[in-house]
């Protein structure tokens, strides 16, 4: 079991990376990220081949740039009104893992609120973070939303 | 939603297109849902499943078509079968995932078991039904519904009692079907076990119409195509850059709305040529996986067949009234009308048999960064099928325009040509969609 200061830091990492997205705060959302790091969110319950079976996101630094631009567009038709969320993240429990990374997963709830509609996302987050001084870069980020393989409207903020 | 107080007259029905002009209730109106399920679900063919999903006995595929939910079966005859999925005995829904391999489908309510041609098996306890019950009277079985045609493995269905061959209704798209197939180094496709399902609150044509326009990109998908215009080239680790140049490719202007080739097809289909010339989608001779695909190719068809099936340069492919291919990539949207203001549109990807498995790669990337429920492309066309809807559901200044490129289009024996960013094929679509809906009984 990892130390509990490691735990609570970790524990304290993902409550940031919660809070930025709330906030609306994505491009330093982005800095929470390797500059190799990626996000995925997988199309398929227990996927684990993301180049043969189709991801809902499954995108390296370079390309969740141009996500994070785009949130931050005002011409974004389907972030007109900007939607507004809870992203909540619980039940976090990490591991070490080689070469002084960590792990860590985490059950999420992220409520989104826009114009008339308000939709509920839940599911299971796996992280690979690694040390950056006294916090924590994502080396990868997976996604694993209860409805993966469901019937989807369009999404458009990072869970 | 609103509900005519009678079902439309073929009269009614001619009232609401004009030649440069629809009446909203055509998106609107539940009566015009209803004799669309009826006289366009109901009796063209249908694209309901791939051969690929059907290969042994058992196999088979769950979908809807026009008002029913059905089972495209392979049976132990090999012949493929369409049942509706619902227990004669009580009426229950039998089978509740999208595909699979069943010996037998058993309703969990009483087990009466049917074979995948429909037929039933058995039933628990035999002797408490009546003398006169029998297991092969077809009021026992899974009812059958409509007939199943294929095309190079594309199955179609319709539940017309007289269609045409299907051949007559693709006509001319045919081409398209083939050059997918041809594209296959192995001289087959299968289709992607993952796809998507993305639902939007507005009725079924308005995708149809969107996916032939190519004038909306460039302000639709401005959100897109501007980060990405200032994003650096070759900067992600994961896919040379495809995604960043699929972004990119949505800034139109007027040498694509000039450029890019319309054709509009009796019947309502259309097709275009491509939008995506650059990077690994332009299949170029300096990309090594390019090359092995085209040696693979080469040596199934021969040097002067492949330079034929690579040449076909399109974009959207649009099978009336629910399919649009994208050859070149794999890709293959079906439109699912739910009601009059709510649609399911079913995303897939293909693999081409014998070709490397980086071209499978690229379907599957193609797939996600145009068909993803957080893709940064179609989720904005979405929203604007919505706002359509939205707009179009009260009664002030009813009719819409679809005029552009009017005057300028090329009318010929088989179909029209236009060349200027031009709403023909919705006007095209508009013109079949009065002769289906005014189509006596047949």
């Amino acid at each position: 079991m990892l130390d509990y200061e490691t735990q609570r830091q970790i524990e304290l990492f993902l409550f940031e990376e919660a809070r930025l997205l709330d906030a609306g705060k994505f491009a330093e959302w982005l800095k929470l990220y390797e500059p190799q790091g990626i996000y995925w969110m997988p199309s398929q319950s227990g996927q684990t081949d993301p180049l043969n079976v189709a991801s809902i996101v499954y995108e390296d630094h370079a390309i969740l740039s141009i996500r994070v631009q785009r949130l931050l567009e005002a011409r974004a038709l389907v972030l007109t009104p900007m939607p507004r969320t809870t992203h909540l993240v619980s039940n976090i429990e990490a591991q070490e893992a080689e070469g002084g990374d960590f792990t860590a997963t985490a059950a999420f709830i992220c409520v989104e609120h826009q114009a008339d509609k308000q939709k509920i996302f839940s599911g299971q987050h796996t992280y690979q973070l690694a040390r950056k001084d006294d916090s924590f870069r994502i080396k990868m980020k997976r996604v694993a939303l209860l409805n993966s393989d469901g019937v989807h409207s369009p999404m458009a903020v990072p869970l | 939603m609103e509900q005519s107080a009678s079902p439309l007259t073929s009269d009614e029905i001619r009232s609401l297109v004009r030649p440069d002009h629809v009446h909203r209730r055509a998106y609107a109106d539940a009566a015009v849902f209803q004799l669309e399920q009826e006289r366009i679900f109901g009796r063209l063919w249908i694209y309901v499943a791939h051969e690929s999903q059907l290969k042994m006995p058992g196999d088979f595929v769950r979908t809807r078509l026009a008002a029913f939910e059905v089972l495209v079966t392979r049976h132990t005859d090999g012949n493929i079968y369409m049942l509706q999925n619902r227990c004669p005995h009580r009426g229950a829904r039998i089978c509740m995932v999208d595909r699979g391999n069943a010996k037998v489908f058993s309703c969990p309510y009483h087990a009466w078991s049917f074979r995948p041609d429909g037929s039933l098996d058995s039933v628990p306890h035999r002797k408490s039904y009546p003398e006169a019950f029998r297991l092969d009277d077809p009021q026992n079985h899974m009812q059958r519904v409509g007939r199943v045609a294929v095309y190079r493995g594309f199955v179609f269905a319709t539940l017309n009692k007289n269609p045409e061959p299907l051949v007559h209704h693709l006509g001319q798209m045919t081409e398209i079907i083939d050059n997918l197939v041809d594209r296959a180094p192995a001289g087959e496709v299968e289709i992607a076990d993952s796809s998507f399902a993305l639902e939007y609150r507005g009725n079924w044509k308005l995708h149809l119409e969107n996916a032939a326009d190519i004038f909306h990109p460039s302000f639709v998908h401005n959100s897109s195509v501007a980060p990405a215009r200032r994003a650096p080239a070759n900067a992600s680790i994961l896919d040379q850059d495809q995604t960043r140049e699929m972004l990119l490719a949505n800034g139109f202007g007027p040498a694509e709305w000039e450029g890019i080739q319309l054709n509009g097809l009796s019947g309502g289909h259309a097709f275009m040529t491509n939008i995506y010339n650059k990077g690994v989608l332009a299949s170029q001779d300096t990309d090594p996986v390019a090359a092995r695909y085209r040696a693979a190719l080469t040596e199934r068809l021969g040097p002067e067949r492949v330079a034929r099936v690579l040449a076909m340069n399109r974009f959207n492919n649009i099978i009336y009234p629910n399919l649009v291919v994208n050859a070149q990539y794999q890709q293959m949207r079906v439109t699912v009308p739910v009601s009059v203001d709510r649609t399911i549109v079913h995303i897939h990807c293909f693999r081409l048999k014998g070709a490397p498995d980086e071209m499978f790669h690229r379907a599957v990337r193609f797939l996600t960064t145009l068909g993803s429920p957080m893709s940064m492309i179609f989720s904005d066309d979405v929203e604007m099928l919505e706002r359509c809807q939205q707009g179009l559901a009260s009664d002030v200044g009813p009719w819409i325009d679809f005029s552009r490129g009017i005057g300028m289009d090329r009318h010929g024996p088989d179909g029209s040509i236009s060349g200027a960013a031009s709403e023909m094929p919705m006007r095209v679509q508009f013109e079949a969609w009065v002769n289906y809906l005014t189509a006596e009984a047949v």
